[in-house]
């Protein structure tokens, strides 16, 4: 009798997590805080001029994502893990502090969102942010984190409501086809900021370490890898078309009336079409959840790798004494996070913004790394990269480091 | 190696990278890796792996050409020119940085994993041994070059040195970082074997995949059996399977009956048939009549191992079953009589057998008013037995009373500690 309850409690999860890979899960966590407000900022500001890179941005999730999820089924091992045998602890340190403080940028952006959501029922940012800070502290150390991500995942469903304005939105579709055909760049900073922005947020760095763990996590055997691969292509379509409506809604909404989005009342005027006066509270309820379900997984992954490379003891399973750096780690990141936030008058939406910018720049040291590692024949045997996957992922590393450069030298020029 | 009888102890990281120079100063190229022969205490280095600009692969030279280690750079005997060869890595041999700097090891004073930090050398007699291994603080930073800044800083601020955290080899169990590596490296997981099966698991579960299942592999029946047990669930299956179908059907037969029982009640129909299959008919049949009964009753939580002898049986005859008995009992608590027609008729305890005549009978001795429960009485009321009389084990009857199984006082608490 109590057996039979267990079981079934089991096969029920079991099915759940089968339909929910680590890719999909990914996916969802991918569109927080910073995404919604680098979406929303690239169609008010732009209007649907920047939507065509997300094409070719997809093509490299797919890619980088790909070769994440390959490396984890194929070496059983974390990114982390992997970089400290090949490169040694000096690189290793210096690797992991700058993932650190990229990292801490997007959970910067994820107190951000909740303090910008809050807003809108004018909830002060005094109280909303550390009754956060601390909501998320608990739940990940005290409580029962698994049943929690059900709720979080269960709420992404909000993205729908983008969809459905966007199409009420009645957008020029004829416009957005010529757009995405006929590409356009200026290369005015703001543009090439925003668009290094619209990578960093899409393919985060962050992900490739957390998509990587969780597929070692499930112990996927090298011959179900096709299950992963597909897996990582349904998330990332995901991403791309929630993207995409974000930006293509906002640019048909607020572009066209000249909002600028500085605070998230602004953003969600993107969603009148759909909820009429409703859309401050819906596109506040949406932020809230994305950034609270980016904030319980982004200080806890990040923390988790850092460990993993130094060699620190892991896992919320330990007490605090057994595994004081992670513990020690992930407070620091909720809470220094939180503290950034409450500044006065910082400018919440745009905190949002230059934090995938930072992750954009960041994204090719990484790739780098993920390169070498993923074509070293000792570690991935014949799963090591094929030419074609080489070409497209060296061309994508030079694209972003031209692009970067580019958005360097536009504020001396 | 010169300086006969003097000892001293270095650190591998200050070896790295060092120039190896040829009596005259000429540098030949740098020392990149140092080969070790496994096999001893503390395993002595056999030869220096060397790296120069001018050729592609690293070359390697028998450590007895080199003279000394001075200062700043290595420096060879005169004629060690000629003597560089291709590097080659036998089987009971590992580099030191390929092998071991900066990957996972077993500390089995720990029982647990660590990550290699730095090496500590130990050089006598002109030899090069392997002393201790750096899991500590202060490897990172001595790796890092910070170490005397940081040392300066905390002994000024806080008359404060960080400790060394050192392990001796003996304790240190290295692990492949290379899965094709794993077959050589399977002769020397030897150190694992002495911990108990419950650090081995948490262990294996540490581990990577690969790992894992060398591991595993390594392991000889009774311990894989016992290590399969305290293995969380999600990987029993995938460890069993990584076994060879024999040895798999060997360490099934070898787990306590109740555990067998929940490991092959949770698998796939077909996986149970086939892992039934291939156990041999007296454990096959144990198992199946173990499975048979429902979840949550008492004869799905009772192991068959157990003694039963006839009431004309004596102290001396219990004594022998008992040294016979095929699996390790769980419970030495008690030992069932039994009537001519196979009913459960009394109880007899450790004392008796500690302070009874050899003698003696048996059917004199017992306690003839035995608490039982049947096969298909659910936990519960099981649970409430235990807690009335305080018993170590219960035995579980049928219908026509013969004895079938026994329930042990951990049964019962693993049973409702799966309720809490």
């Amino acid at each position: 009798m109590i057996k039979d309850g267990i079981k079934r409690r089991w096969r029920g999860l079991l099915l759940f997590l089968a339909v929910m890979g680590p890719g999909i899960i990914t996916s969802n966590v991918d569109n927080d805080a910073g995404g919604i407000a680098t979406y929303s900022m690239a169609g008010a500001h732009f209007g649907n001029n920047l939507l065509w890179t997300l094409i070719p941005v997809m093509a490299a999730l797919i890619i980088i994502q790909e070769m994440s999820a390959r490396m984890g089924v194929v070496t059983g091992k974390g990114l982390s893990d992997l970089i400290r045998e090949r490169f040694g602890v000096r690189i290793t340190v210096y690797l992991l502090f700058g993932i650190f403080v990229t990292n801490l940028g997007n959970v910067i952006a994820e107190f951000a969102g909740v303090a910008s959501s809050l807003e809108i029922f004018h909830v002060s940012k005094f109280i909303s942010v550390p009754l956060s800070a601390v909501i998320v502290w608990l739940l990940v150390v005290k409580g029962n984190y698994r049943s929690v991500e059900k709720v979080f995942l269960f709420a992404c469903l909000f993205y729908v409501t983008y969809i459905i304005s966007g199409i009420l939105a009645k957008p020029d579709w004829a416009a957005i086809g010529t757009s995405l055909v006929r590409p356009s760049l200026s290369f005015s900073p703001s543009q090439l900021g925003m668009v290094i922005g619209l990578v960093g947020t899409t393919i985060a760095p962050w992900m490739q370490f957390y998509l990587q763990s969780s597929v070692v996590e499930k112990n996927i055997a090298v011959k179900d890898y096709k299950h992963s691969r597909l897996d990582v292509i349904i998330g990332s379509f995901i991403v791309t078309i929630v993207a995409g409506f974000i930006i293509l809604t906002c640019a048909a909404t607020l572009f066209k009336a000249g909002v600028r989005v500085e605070t998230a009342a602004d953003a969600a005027l993107a969603l009148k079409p759909l909820a009429g006066k409703y859309c401050s509270a819906l596109f506040a309820f949406g932020l809230l959840n994305a950034s609270l379900f980016a904030a319980s997984i982004l200080p806890l992954s990040t923390a988790f790798l850092v460990c993993e490379g130094m060699g620190w003891e892991n896992g919320v399973n330990k007490k605090f004494s057994e595994a004081p750096q992670f513990y020690g780690l992930y407070s620091l990141l909720v809470f220094l996070g939180a503290a950034v936030i409450l500044l006065p008058r910082i400018p919440l939406f745009r905190v949002m913004l230059i934090s995938q910018v930072v992750n954009g720049i960041v994204l090719p040291v990484v790739l780098v790394f993920m390169l070498i590692l993923v074509n070293s024949p000792k570690l991935m045997g014949t799963h090591k990269n094929g030419r074609v996957y080489n070409i497209l992922s060296w061309g994508t590393v030079a694209v972003l480091v031209l692009l970067t450069g580019a958005y360097a030298l536009s504020f001396v020029g | 190696m010169n300086d006969e009888g003097s000892k001293m102890f270095l650190y591998f990281s200050d070896l790295l990278d060092l120039p190896v120079s040829d009596p005259e100063g000429k540098v030949r190229g740098r020392l990149t890796d140092l080969k070790v022969q496994l096999g001893e205490l503390f395993p002595k280095v056999n030869s220096l792996v060397i790296r120069s600009r001018h050729e592609k692969s690293a070359r390697a030279l028998d450590w007895s050409w080199v003279e000394t280690i001075r200062g700043r750079s290595a420096v060879l005997k005169p004629g060690a020119d000629g003597r560089l060869t291709a590097l080659e890595v036998g089987s009971r041999e590992i580099l030191l940085r390929e092998d071991l700097l900066d990957k996972q090891v077993v500390d089995t004073s720990g029982a647990k994993i660590e990550r290699v930090n730095d090496i500590h050398l130990l050089a006598v007699h002109g030899e090069l041994r392997i002393a201790h291994v750096d899991f500590g603080m202060r490897g990172i930073l001595r790796r890092l070059g910070w170490m005397r800044a940081i040392d300066a800083a905390s002994d000024w601020l806080f008359s404060y040195r960080l400790p060394e955290k050192l392990a001796s080899w003996k304790f240190v169990q290295p692990l492949a970082s290379d899965p094709k590596r794993n077959l050589k490296l399977n002769v020397t997981v030897r150190k694992l074997r002495d911990l108990h099966p419950s650090d081995i698991a948490d262990i294996i579960e540490d581990l990577d995949r690969a790992n894992r299942s060398s591991v595993f592999r390594s392991l000889d029946t009774e311990t894989a059996a016992e290590t399969l047990q305290e293995v969380d669930p999600r990987l029993q299956l995938s460890l069993i399977e990584t076994a060879p179908p024999e040895q798999a059907s060997d360490i099934l037969e070898s787990m306590e009956p109740d555990e067998a029982r929940d490991f092959l009640a949770d698998l796939p129909e077909e996986k149970k048939e086939r892992f039934i299959g291939t156990m041999e008919k007296p454990f096959r049949e144990q198992v199946e009549g173990l499975l048979k009964h429902e979840e949550g009753t008492a004869g799905s939580i009772m192991t068959t191992d157990f003694l039963a002898l006839g009431g004309d049986r004596t102290i001396a005859d219990a004594v022998e079953a008992f040294r016979h008995a095929v699996h390790p009992l769980e419970t030495v608590a008690y030992i069932y009589v039994i009537g001519e027609d196979r009913r459960l008729a009394g109880v007899i305890t450790l004392r008796h057998l500690l302070l009874c005549n050899r003698e003696e009978r048996l059917g004199a001795l017992m306690n003839p008013h035995v608490l039982m429960v049947e096969a298909d009485d659910d936990i519960a009321t099981v649970a409430d037995v235990f807690n009335k009389y305080k018993f170590l084990a219960v035995p579980v009857v049928d219908r026509d009373l013969v004895i079938r199984g026994i329930i042990t006082l951990q049964d019962i608490v693993q049973a409702t500690a799966e309720e809490l």
